[in-house]
């Protein structure tokens, strides 16, 4: 077998390992629980908890991320490799490790003061959005500096030259450059803080119609043997992530037209 | 204009040492020197990219060392490229002038006189990356003029277009600035471009000025070796002064077997009798001599026989040994003169050195600023 057959079928298998766990879902589908969990008031509190707490998390991560990884991409700083290497926490620690640390954190003389002087994070929305934030975080900073890394410097030391402050060289120059990496990073951040469980159920536990996130909402009902409202659940899931990412590209590929 | 006084800066185990460099108002400055020989390095610093260790510079009469980059309002010719790939040729020329606030009233009549000039008209409307090398080095060069730079910098900017465009842009930068009327500095290590576009040069070695002048007089009486190396003369010779007289000097010089008379250059240091220094004289100054062609008054001359020849282009560079010394000199001519002289490889002929084309230089590391 040529090489180039062989990372042809690699490639193809990545789609047929995916496309088959997909399809299994199929056997469980039927129309009725479909309509009726879409018009399920605790479905649908679930799909609108989610996302905005997806897109909160994700929002969070770009006033944070942004700087952030524009100063690990640009500058040399003192700290800059601890930093760096912190970035892959997240993924290194298990997302159920991470919402114990969470948890932990909110347990010690700290995290009591924060919760007691400003808002409760244990058991409520703002514990949702703070676990998938976490998660996110390192993920998109990792992701949005290798893409400005691609970014030749000498582009902002133009733009310098030219007239422009730093932060404005920064937001007419290196950041449409990067409109890619950020659009990338943005929807990879969302669509993981989307379908973050470990962390969330951890920190904000499975309250139905409270903290019942899509994928708490899922475990809940796989917990008491409902396949078919697990499946339909997934499916909801899939079809929520899989428009974000059509969207993204979309968006775009109308860009680069423009 | 600009003026900078004992400019120090260290990049790694590279030394800008005590630099001084003064362009005056409307003139045209060219930076020579080979690679590495720190020209980048000394623009970085006028731009602001890089920290000064210790010295000063100043534009049009204020201080801007410590000042931040887009402060400083001088234009940029870099050597690489960096039109801004998301905006269109329009709006990368009114990149500049909005930065600085400038209303489209202001900076639009200077646009589009530009525009006119370099004939990038057609080209407003579309991307840079559809642009060819000449087309982006043109709106570079618009983009830098736009914002009416009192000092333009440019960074070897034609190194990467052929040479019948090269001299294109040499010739259109010479108009820019009758019409303009803005100072330049510019650096190169292409002698030919440097001496086209310089009113004045300075040459630049090891981080080092060595020498700065008119470009006439650095281009005919480089004033130490390195220069002299550096601007293409490989008849170099160790010598010492033997005497002196008020126009000359003269030297011992074993290489070429004898004693050989030098003009001073006026306004120079003048050797002391004794001082051990080199000689240099240029291939093409070495004049052939025959019954047809006689020697001037104290021309030194020197028989012998040529040992090689090569056509290099339009010149002919013929290797001669001397009857009565080791060293060897090149001698360049045209095709044409070779014809009248007959010179062939083996066959005898007369060199002969002009005093006023025999070159005083000094050894050691110098700067002379004429």
């Amino acid at each position: 077998m040529s090489f180039r057959r062989l990372t042809i079928l690699s490639a193809l298998a990545v789609l047929g390992i995916y496309g088959l766990l997909i399809a299994s879902l199929a056997y469980y589908v039927n129309a009725a629980d479909l309509q009726a969990a879409l018009t399920s008031t605790r479905v649908l509190f679930s799909i609108q908890l989610s996302l905005v707490a997806a897109t909160a998390a994700t929002g969070l991560a770009l006033a944070l991320g942004v700087p952030a990884a524009y100063a690990l991409s640009r500058f040399r700083f003192r700290g800059r490799q601890a930093v760096d290497s912190i970035l892959e926490f997240p993924i290194i620690v298990s997302p159920a490790a991470l919402g114990a640390i969470i948890l932990i954190f909110f347990s010690n003389p700290l995290g009591q003061w924060i919760q007691a002087h400003t808002i409760t994070f244990v058991f409520a929305f703002a514990g949702i959005v703070l676990a998938q934030f976490i998660t996110v975080l390192g993920v998109f900073v990792r992701f949005l500096k290798t893409a400005l890394d691609q970014v030749p410097r000498r582009y902002a030391t133009s733009a310098r030259i030219l007239g422009a402050s730093p932060s404005r060289a920064f937001l007419t120059v290196d950041l449409p450059l990067v409109r890619r990496g950020l659009i990338g990073a943005g929807v990879l951040s969302w669509a993981k803080a989307l379908g973050e469980f470990g962390a969330t159920i951890m920190v904000a536990g499975t309250m139905a119609m409270r903290t019942e996130t899509l994928p708490i909402a899922i475990y809940s009902r796989l917990s008491v043997a409902d396949i078919e409202g697990t499946v339909t659940l997934i499916l909801i899931l899939l079809a929520i992530g899989l428009t974000a990412l059509f969207v993204a590209r979309f968006l775009l590929r109308e860009r680069d037209r423009a | 204009m600009l003026e900078l006084e004992h400019v120090c800066s260290q990049s790694g185990a590279f030394r800008i040492d005590d630099v001084g460099l003064s362009v005056a108002d409307g003139e045209s400055h060219v930076l020579l020197g080979p690679s590495g020989a720190g020209k980048t390095t000394l623009l970085e610093l006028v731009l602001g990219l890089r920290e000064l260790e210790s010295g000063r510079i100043t534009l049009a009469g204020r201080d801007v060392t410590g000042e931040p980059i887009e402060r400083r309002g001088i234009g940029y010719l870099p050597q690489r490229i960096s039109l801004f790939p998301h905006l269109s040729v329009q709006e990368n020329i009114a990149y500049g002038p909005l930065c600085r606030r400038q209303s489209p009233a202001e900076f639009q009549p200077v646009v589009d006189e530009l525009v006119e000039a370099t004939g990038i008209g057609h080209l407003l409307g579309r991307r840079p990356d559809t642009l060819s090398g000449g087309e982006r080095q043109r709106v570079t060069l618009v983009r830098a003029l736009a914002t009416r730079p009192p000092l333009l910098l440019l960074d070897e900017p034609f190194t990467a277009l052929n040479e019948s465009l090269r001299r294109e842009f040499w010739r259109l930068l010479k108009t820019l600035r009758a019409g303009h009327d803005f100072t330049m500095l510019m650096i190169t290590h292409d002698l030919a471009e440097g001496f086209f576009m310089a009113d004045r040069v300075t040459v630049l070695i090891d981080g080092r000025v060595e020498q700065v002048g008119d470009k006439e007089d650095v281009w005919r009486r480089p004033a130490t070796l390195p220069v002299a190396k550096y601007l293409g003369i490989r008849n170099t010779f160790d010598a010492t002064v033997a005497e002196l007289d008020a126009a000359e000097a003269v030297v011992d010089c074993p290489g070429l077997g004898g004693r050989l008379r030098a003009a001073l250059v006026p306004g120079r240091d003048v050797p002391e009798v004794g001082a051990a220094l080199s000689l240099g004289i240029r291939a093409e100054f070495v004049a052939l001599r025959d019954a047809a062609h006689p020697p001037t008054p104290r021309e030194y001359l020197l028989e012998g026989r040529i040992v090689d020849a090569a056509v290099a282009g339009a010149e002919v560079v013929l290797l001669f040994q001397p009857n009565d010394a080791e060293a060897t000199l090149e001698i360049s001519v045209s095709h044409r003169l070779l014809r009248r002289f007959g010179v062939a490889v083996g066959q005898p002929a007369t060199a002969g050195l002009p005093p006023d084309d025999v070159l005083l230089l000094q050894t050691e590391a110098a700067s002379v600023v004429a």
